[in-house]
């Protein structure tokens, strides 16, 4: 795979499956494993953009303070606090 | 093409499901008969978090670093957070899964909110804070769920706190059908080897209505409207797991298991009242009424042990050079932490009759302790008994709960049932209670994958 350079980074994948991939790309059109592997990525991160429906918010990493506070009123009504 | 359905009922208990009531539920019966039904023994705490996720790691609570839905961020006084999937470093089944390539259809596991990729699809558990957020992965699905439910898919019902028993059933009933009916759309719709979703329902009811279902409680009485609730409850789970079963397809193995049990309450410890009582906690001011106990109210000089309430108590020692305002020298904290211990589990009834309090050390009961435990973990009276974190009480025993009606608390077994099919049922090691953590190196072992070796568990196939 490429070096790093400012808009590219480099990814480690196993041997095996690096050779597995280059005998599959034989013939294929993809001139490289990174070619492939940059395709088949692209092509997953896509997914959720091609979907019917527009995303309306993002899922935040940790909670906001006020779906915390909801959460914490949430559980003391259930019982577990 | 092998393929599992696991059908997950939060709280489903052992008494009634495998016992008084199986003969009612021809479905569950049936699958018992084919393959096993037994008892599966929970983690420490046996609440929902963080129990489904140490079914599904196979790695207990201490490993995790999880202790239950808030845990300690660090050590200062306000640092208790609720938890969330970002906190499972942990392999879960399905990430073994996806790394073998094999798909997996999740709906309403707990602990799973935010959801993060997979080879699949997942719908996150019922912390998930609205249906506004991306609770889905891929985040498409959110918008086929509705109409998979045959109407509205509900994460968890609200209002829970109410005396008004007729909607809460209405609402529990309603969530579990949409649950169940979206569940089963997905699996007609989407390719899958494996496939799970956890229903609430159980777990929100039994909360709810124990006292009137079970002529045990001290509150039951005999003839009310109410008497049949539970009993029903399970019929209708009961048809919902066969034709979940019937959903899945021919071949398809059906696994029933439930995170923990539910059994009668009778009262709750107010456990910093006792502390108060002892000396070992101090306020500012006292409060005139029933107060919820916050960092601030708390004389932190003065203090040297604060409790948290919940269906067990924890409780949290302050330790010179640990906690800001430490009053517990590091050498006196192992004896403190005896004494105490001896203390509540020493603490009768309001007449002193003994209760059977059992208090754990951390380090006694994990094989590790990650991020920040308890000091203590106490079970009143073997969680025949709450804990009741509130002050201004002006006494150590509450015939109800203090954050509002509840009948029942959680049993440590919950319910473990599974046909895995074929030469495996032939093979099954067989056991009165299987353990919490056999359920992923098992279902690892169904699609032929040895269980790593950070799983604690025992594949029963």
């Amino acid at each position: 795979m490429a070096g790093q350079t400012p808009d590219m980074v480099t990814l480690k994948i196993p041997r095996p499956l690096y050779e597995r991939v280059q005998q599959l790309i034989e013939g294929t059109g993809f001139r490289s494993v990174t070619e492939f592997a940059t395709y088949v990525l692209r092509d997953l991160a896509a997914q959720p953009a091609l979907e019917k429906r527009p995303a309306r918010k993002k899922a935040p990493a940790r909670m906001t303070a006020a779906e915390l506070k909801a959460a914490r009123q949430r559980l003391r009504e259930l019982g577990y606090l | 093409m092998k393929r599992l359905v696991v059908i997950g009922l939060d709280c489903l208990t052992p008494q009634w499901a495998l016992e008084s009531w199986l003969d009612d539920m021809p479905n569950l019966k049936a699958l018992a008969a084919r393959g096993v039904g037994a008892r599966l023994h929970s983690t420490s705490p046996p609440i929902t978090v963080p129990a489904w996720t140490a079914m599904l790691t196979s790695q207990d609570p201490g490993m995790l670093g999880v202790y239950g839905f808030r845990n300690r961020m660090s050590y200062e006084y306000d640092s208790l957070q609720v938890t969330n999937a970002t906190a499972v470093k942990a392999r879960t089944v399905w990430n073994h899964l996806s790394r073998n390539r094999l798909k997996s259809l999740l709906v309403g596991i707990p602990q799973t909110y935010p959801p993060k990729p997979l080879n699949g699809i997942m719908v996150s558990g019922f912390m998930t804070p609205s249906k506004d957020v991306t609770f889905t992965y891929p985040e498409g699905v959110r918008g086929v769920l509705d109409a998979a439910a045959g109407g509205e898919y509900v994460i968890d019902v609200k209002h829970f706190r109410t005396e008004d028993k007729a909607a809460l059933l209405e609402s529990v009933k309603k969530m579990t059908t949409a649950r169940f009916r979206a569940f089963r759309a997905l699996l007609r719709a989407e390719e899958f080897d494996f496939a799970m979703m956890v229903e609430m329902g159980p777990d929100r009811l039994q909360h709810g209505f124990w006292r009137f279902c079970d002529p045990t409680h001290r509150l039951y009485e005999p003839g009310n409207p109410f008497e049949n609730v539970l009993h029903d409850y399970y019929v209708s789970l009961d048809e919902e797991i066969g034709k979940t079963g019937e959903a899945a397809g021919e071949g398809a193995s059906v696994m029933v298991v439930s995170d923990h049990g539910a059994k009668a309450m009778e009262g709750a410890i107010c456990i910093n009242e006792w502390l108060q009582e002892q000396g070992y906690l101090k306020l500012k001011e006292q409060p005139e009424k029933r107060t919820r106990l916050t960092p601030n109210m708390i004389d932190w000089q003065n203090t040297r042990a604060w409790g948290e309430g919940g269906y067990y108590g924890r409780l949290f020692m302050n330790v010179e050079g640990r906690e800001p305002q430490g009053a517990i020298p590091p050498g006196a904290y192992e004896s403190m932490r005896r004494e105490i211990q001896e203390g509540l589990e020493s603490l009768g009834d309001e007449e002193g009759k003994p209760i059977g309090t059992r208090v754990f050390r951390p380090e006694d009961i994990y094989r590790e302790v990650k991020n920040i435990a308890p000091d203590l973990i106490v079970y009143f009276g073997d969680l025949n008994w709450r804990s009741a974190g509130s002050v201004g009480i002006g006494a150590n025993h509450l015939r109800e709960n203090d954050t509002g009606p509840d009948d029942a608390n959680h049993l440590p077994d919950g319910v473990f049932a599974w046909d895995p099919g074929g030469a495996a049922a032939a093979s099954l090691r067989r056991e009165e209670r299987y353990r919490i953590y056999d359920v992923a190196p098992s279902i690892l072992r169904f699609f032929g994958l040895d269980a790593p070796e950070d799983m604690i568990g025992q594949s029963i196939i």
